[in-house]
């Protein structure tokens, strides 16, 4: 049986970004996930954290989260690391179609529910949403498309919107792949631009729904902008996400190009754990369960809605390799007061424990696998959608994982 | 410790384990293309739970699903979906009854038989203008659509008539399952699959076989399937008794037998012989990796563009074609970034489903128009008719190039070379 350098178990961004620091390593390795990881789902920008203000220095800032944080995941990477991992990240997305902080810092961006949120790295189809004004914005729904609703988004953005419909091309009914299919054809950019055109009234900026292809993305924006001599930006919307597909596709043609397996589809429900190693991991592919083993393993599952993480009645488990999962003491202290209170709910810092290495540790703080390390969100000690911190973690955790695994 | 045990199989056909995420419709060919159907998303699950056992079907929409499986691939809940589409299509049929042209369809291997003997004739017929538009006008077989030309003589007679290596009682055997189209339709991979098994020291035998049944299951007749599925399993399951593991040349032949008839049918033995049925170049590759000296492949100096057809990733065995066309030095060999070529098996013969394996082929003909390769590979027959029909061009099986690849010494004298078929 073939013998791996590395089994990557997840395949979403934190086991995504493992897989390609290794493989640029030149490793052999192979990454099975249970489905596709949530890149689809909300992968748009790179949060890294979005509780430093756009004005601040991120080096500064993240440097103060982790001296009052001193447990969460960026203490185990500081500043340094995660730059490097995102310098990592950037250099996988070459020009035309890139990712860059706009201003340096954090921006401000607009989301499909007309709110505005702050975030780190933008590709380039969004860099002209990072600090818009009411002025200078129109923002462009589509009849007929239902997972954006334009008038809502300038409702709140307090700017103005119009809907459009194409009847040559009849919307009504059309997916975000759809749309996204469409664009990628140069008729129908040109179309669409001409009619944004036609509804403007001197704004600078178009705002669009995240469709703006899936193939050549920046050829989209060039003919939009081309066309409406205006900056145009798309907006994150509901999933499934167009901007977080494409981040999943690059991933896979750089990792199969480099020779990494892919296998998605079926889960990992079984470790063979003897002496503190894990010596192989199982995949049901029913009928069949098929055996894998690598020297090395990453844990990067995720939490609940990936199956990283498992709510029983009392506690919170981790399924695979049954890691100890720090969380809070009984039940009745998951969650706070009120739903929708300012601070988050405790359940939330709920995860695996890891030492200076990624290696999961147990209460009194010693390894637990000897050959095997976790990324990503599954990790204790962060809250990830209230501290704006996902992309960054994954991004950040999974590149020191894979240099840490390799390293042994 | 092992935890295998400990962790319960999904349960089936519960369309509550899904948590309404949408990433299935980031994959959905068809619901790209059209808005006549609502998705994997919605017409597996969300329509499931107002579906009732004693109620008339009102979703005839499910008839557009492809069965391309992509969307469990990618589920993070674990949701049977496609099977759920299937499940729902065969309920339809139960209330409406089969059609005419199913009935055809589903026994092109009995059929192709009899035209492979009367190819002379049938060939060209088929293409006569005329006998295309009754098959349009009579029986809804879309007229674009090229029907493929029947070999004669069939794999199975080749085999049969060819010449038994003097040391073949001494080789470790293999039998391979080759399947209706190979058998009738694309018999040079037949060939290729049966020199490469051999240039690596086995002795092929190709026991007897039905239709592994998965037109049948396309078109929702689960009875019928079921029926392909207990025939196979008697004429397979003795092989793999007497010690003998089976390969498949056909993914999607490949992806009935091992994932289908024990998992969806509940077949008795299908465990059995999915656990010693093996994708024919996985095979190789497992033999290339763990031998000693494994074969070294000739020079081959050209640029293939390598396609994953759906029911691979079904498989989930990663891609081994394309990690063994990476063995062939000086073979530039690069995947194609498409997801699914559209054709849906007999799907895309039918005429009020063209315009969709059209419109979700494009994406494919494109992303080749950009590669520019010499050559097209690419394991399933589906596939291959498909990208032929979409690109003109010469599209092969794997095996067929790494045939041409292999070491001179291993290549027995009365093979002849790959035929530059030009398409349909």
């Amino acid at each position: 049986m073939k013998r791996w350098d590395l089994i990557v178990i997840g395949a979403g961004l934190a086991g995504l970004t493992a897989a390609r620091t290794a493989v640029d390593m030149g490793a052999q390795v192979l990454v099975v996930g249970r489905g596709m990881g949530s890149l689809a789902l909300f992968g748009n920008t790179i949060d890294v954290l979005g509780r430093i203000k756009p004005a601040e220095d991120m080096e500064a800032g993240v440097a103060g989260w982790i001296a009052a944080h001193p447990e969460h995941p960026y203490a185990r990477t500081g500043w340094p690391g995660i730059s490097e991992a995102l310098d990592a990240f950037r250099d996988l997305f070459p020009p035309p179609y890139t990712f860059d902080a706009v201003g340096g810092g954090n921006s401000l961006v607009p989301t499909g529910a007309g709110t505005l949120r702050p975030t780190y790295l933008l590709p380039v189809t969004m860099a002209a949403g990072a600090g818009i004004s009411a002025a200078d914005t129109l923002i462009v729904g589509l009849k007929g498309f239902k997972d954006f609703q334009g008038d809502t988004v300038s409702l709140h953005l307090q700017c103005r919107g119009v809907n459009l419909s194409l009847p040559r091309y009849g919307l009504e009914g059309l997916t975000a792949l759809g749309l996204a299919r469409l664009m990628d054809e140069v008729p129908f950019r040109e179309s669409l631009g001409e009619a944004i055109r036609r509804q403007m009234a001197g704004e600078q900026r178009i705002g669009l729904p995240a469709v703006l292809g899936l193939t050549a993305p920046a050829e989209v924006l060039r003919t939009l902008e081309a066309v409406t001599r205006a900056k145009v930006f798309e907006i994150p919307m509901l999933p499934p996400s167009i901007p977080g597909t494409r981040m999943f596709h690059r991933f896979r043609q750089h990792l199969i190009a480099r020779g990494a397996t892919f296998l998605l589809g079926n889960p990992v429900t079984g470790a063979d754990v003897k002496e503190g190693r894990c010596e192989e991991v199982i995949l049901q592919n029913p009928p069949l369960l098929n055996h894998h083993r690598a020297d090395r393993y990453i844990l990067a599952t995720g939490r609940f809605l990936g199956g990283g993480l498992q709510a029983g009645m009392e506690k919170i488990s981790e399924p695979l390799f049954h890691l100890p999962v720090h969380q809070p003491d009984r039940r009745g202290k998951w969650f706070g007061e009120r739903f929708f209170q300012t601070e988050a709910h405790p359940i939330h810092c709920a995860g695996i424990v890891t030492d200076a290495d990624l290696r999961p540790i147990d209460a009194g703080g010693k390894a637990v696998l000897k050959n095997v390390w976790v990324a990503g969100s599954i990790l204790a000690h962060h809250q990830m959608i209230d501290e704006h911190s996902h992309q960054g973690i994954d991004i950040a955790t999974g590149y020191l994982a894979a240099r840490r695994a390799l390293a042994s | 410790m092992m935890h295998a045990a400990d962790t319960p199989t999904l349960p089936k056909n519960l369309p509550d384990l899904c948590v309404r995420c949408a990433t299935c419709m980031a994959v959905c060919p068809v619901s790209r293309v059209t808005p006549l159907f609502p998705g994997p998303k919605q017409a597996g699950p969300g329509a499931q739970r107002f579906r009732s056992a004693s109620q008339v079907s009102v979703d005839d929409w499910i008839e557009l699903c492809t069965a391309c499986r992509l969307c469990d691939t990618v589920c993070p809940a674990g949701v049977p979906i496609s099977e759920l589409n299937l499940m729902a299509k065969a309920k339809y049929r139960d209330e409406r009854g089969g059609t005419l042209r199913d009935w055809l369809l589903v026994r092109s291997d009995r059929f192709g038989e009899l035209f492979s003997r009367f190819s002379a004739i049938v060939n060209p017929l088929m293409k006569q203008r005329a006998v295309r538009w009754l098959l349009d006008k009579a029986l809804g077989i879309d007229r674009r659509r090229e029907l493929p030309a029947f070999d004669s003589p069939t794999f199975r007679r080749w085999f049969r008539n060819r010449p038994v290596a003097a040391d073949a009682a001494s080789r470790p055997t293999i039998a391979y399952f080759y399947g209706c189209f190979t058998n009738t339709n694309d018999v040079d991979v037949g060939k290729a699959a049966v020199v490469c098994l051999e240039a690596h020291g086995y002795t092929v035998s190709v026991p007897h076989q039905r239709c592994c049944g998965i037109p049948r299951l396309g078109v929702g007749d689960l009875r019928g399937a079921r029926e392909m599925g207990l025939r196979n399993l008697s004429l397979l399951l003795p092989k793999v008794r007497e010690g003998t593991d089976i390969v498949f040349s056909s993914t999607s032949c490949g992806m009935m037998l091992r994932h289908e008839y024990g998992p969806l049918l509940d077949l008795p033995g299908a465990e059995e012989l999915a656990t010693h049925l093996f994708d024919i170049c996985a095979f190789l590759l497992r033999l290339q990796e763990e031998k000693q000296a494994p074969l070294s492949y000739r020079r081959l100096e050209a640029k293939a563009a390598y396609f994953t057809p759906c029911h691979l990733r079904s498989l989930n065995e990663g891609l081994p074609a394309l990690e063994l066309l990476r063995l062939v030095p000086g073979l530039d060999v690069r995947l194609i970034e498409a997801e699914c070529c559209g054709l849906g098996g007999l799907y895309g013969f039918k005429k009020e489903k063209y315009a969709i394996t059209a419109e979700v082929g494009k994406d494919l003909a494109k992303e080749v128009a950009r590669m520019k390769p010499d050559v097209i590979l690419t394991d399933c027959e589906g596939c291959r008719m498909q990208i032929r029909h979409l690109t003109g061009m010469r599209v092969l099986h794997p095996l067929q190039l790494l045939r041409d690849a292999l070491p001179p010494a291993d290549t027995p004298a009365d093979i002849g070379a790959v035929p530059n078929r030009s398409p349909a």
